[in-house]
């Protein structure tokens, strides 16, 4: 971290500045990078989704825009800012317009909450996973503006149904999430990565224990992202395209960015929590072990943690797209009721035996 | 019977090899055909564009007998002038026919005592104008041509 502050304050003293600049300026730069960073994953994880579909379901895909249709995306992000920006006549202007915004803040805001490595966490604080938690239930509360402020009943059902799905997924999730703070006896998420080091490689992490809490929390993580085969706040053929049906142009493109960005936010979590974060699954890194040159291995480490912390993130969303692509969607006394009967006593169970877990054999 | 207690492993047993299954698809080749540049092969039968059969005199077979316009289900579709040459037989001067009115039906063929038209396998009839679909003596006499070229017809000659 020191070496990478001077490397920067020498770049700006090349250009004569002083190095106040430097020092207010050094702790903005990772924000901005992984801003920029969110923005450009989303872009290539709508073509993802979509090529993955279209192999799962023997197809190509897109491939006629740039080589293997890599900037598919960029065209349709581009189409749809060029289009207009159409607010209904008997809408609520204000909340019409505030709802996208409450739905894509508090996603770049969780965003910076993810350890991507050791020392880069952009906003650690002792309680982040509370914190992360309580941030990524706010969209939902820019789906039910957005449904109730466009004067559509398809919107207000779909928000409807929204709200009532995130609401009894979340408890389920928590109680997960319980389980693993009493793993790592910490609420900070980097904690919660350094407690899943052990001497053997990829043993310490704690989808072994957790195994059950993990496919809880996946199917969970599905649910509120309001994915397959938990759409049913978007589904198709009932409701036209749920909250999101009046919007369009760029308002259209935040909930869109915003539904894309959870994702793949929902997976580094989750990745974070139970397939070891940042750690490499070899029990050593990488640059360590082949780069000699002591400085420049230092900081290869920092950027190798947050490759394996992707890697294991798109290996989650590829299991997420597989779901998509298999299960058809259920019907919303199903959604509840497993909710309710099925998940919630599982999560209280999973955290039965991860407490009896810590106390007997983890702690010893 | 399986009991009733067993009912959730099933069903999860059930789940995860609905799930092997469409993995399993990511392995296979893709069924997508690439239009424009691939094309699916035609069945012999196939009925396309029209076009008028010509010999190795350089000759129409037609004698503009006008079956092919009695046969023909839908309304003027086919028009022939027609004309007597030197010797007394006739041929058509002048022979249209309007794709837009065409449905394709092939029965001009199959009842043309003389095997004087036929249907070639061209299909990609788009244009901007309605009048190119008009198709003349020379543009059928062109496409019957064209397709010995392509080899999509066997020749006659």
């Amino acid at each position: 971290m020191e070496y990478l502050y001077f490397l920067y304050i020498d770049f700006l003293h090349k250009y004569n500045l002083p190095e106040f600049i430097g020092m207010a300026t050094f702790p903005l730069l990772p924000f901005c990078m992984v801003a920029a960073a969110l923005i450009l994953v989303v872009l290539f994880l709508v073509l993802m989704e979509r090529k993955v579909l279209a192999f799962f379901t023997q197809r190509k895909g897109p491939n006629r825009v740039g080589p293997w249709g890599l900037f598919q995306t960029i065209a349709d992000a581009i189409k749809l800012l060029c289009k207009e920006n159409i607010t209904p006549t008997g809408a609520e202007k204000f909340m019409f317009n505030l709802a996208p915004l409450l739905a894509f803040v508090p996603v770049m805001v969780v965003w910076g909450l993810i350890p991507f490595s050791s020392e880069f966490d952009f906003m650690s604080y002792s309680v982040s996973a509370l914190l992360f938690m309580t941030i990524a239930s706010i969209p939902t509360l820019g789906i039910l503006l957005a449904g109730y402020a466009s004067n559509n009943k398809y919107s207000l059902i779909g928000s409807f149904r929204s709200v009532a799905q995130a609401i009894s997924y979340e408890l389920p999730l928590v109680f997960v999430l319980v389980s693993i703070v009493v793993l790592a006896s910490s609420l900070n998420l980097r904690q919660i990565v350094l407690a899943q080091i052990s001497v053997y490689p990829f043993c310490g992490w704690f989808i072994f224990p957790a195994f059950l809490g993990f496919l809880i929390f996946f199917i969970c993580a599905t649910a509120e992202l309001n994915r397959c085969p938990f759409d049913l706040p978007e589904a198709e053929s009932e409701l036209v395209s749920g909250y999101n049906t009046e919007y369009s142009g760029m308002k259209f493109a935040f909930f869109f960015l915003a539904e894309y960005a959870m994702m793949f936010i929902m997976c580094a979590f989750m990745a974070t929590l139970f397939l070891g974060g940042f750690l490499s699954p070899f029990g050593f890194y990488l640059s360590e072990r082949f780069i000699h040159n002591d400085l420049l291995a230092q900081v290869l480490v920092y950027f190798e943690q947050v490759f394996w912390l992707f890697l294991k993130t798109f290996f989650l969303i590829f299991c997420m797209m597989l779901v998509r692509a298999t299960l058809p969607r259920l019907k919303s006394n199903q959604l509840m009721g497993f909710a309710w009967k099925v998940l919630l006593p599982l999560s209280f169970l999973n955290l039965f035996f991860i407490c009896c877990y810590k106390y007997f054999i983890y702690a010893k | 019977m399986m009991k009733k207690s067993l009912k959730p492993f099933r069903d999860i047993i059930a789940l995860a090899l609905g799930h092997l299954t469409v993995f399993k698809h990511v392995f296979k080749r893709p069924v997508t055909l690439e239009y424009p540049e691939k094309k699916l092969p035609l069945n012999d039968n196939f009925r396309g564009e029209h076009a008028l059969v010509v010999d190795n005199e350089g000759k129409l077979l037609c004698t503009a007998c006008g079956t092919c316009q009695r046969v023909c289900p839908s309304f003027e579709t086919i028009e022939i002038e027609k004309e007597k040459n030197e010797s007394g037989k006739f041929y058509p001067k002048n022979y249209t026919i309007d794709l837009n009115k065409c449905i394709f039906c092939g029965n001009c063929v199959q009842y043309c005592p003389f095997g004087a038209i036929i249907m070639t396998k061209e299909y990609e009839l788009a244009d901007e104008k309605k009048s190119a679909l008009k198709l003349d003596i020379n543009t059928l006499k062109k496409n019957y041509s064209d397709s010995i070229i392509k080899k999509t017809v066997k020749s006659k000659r």
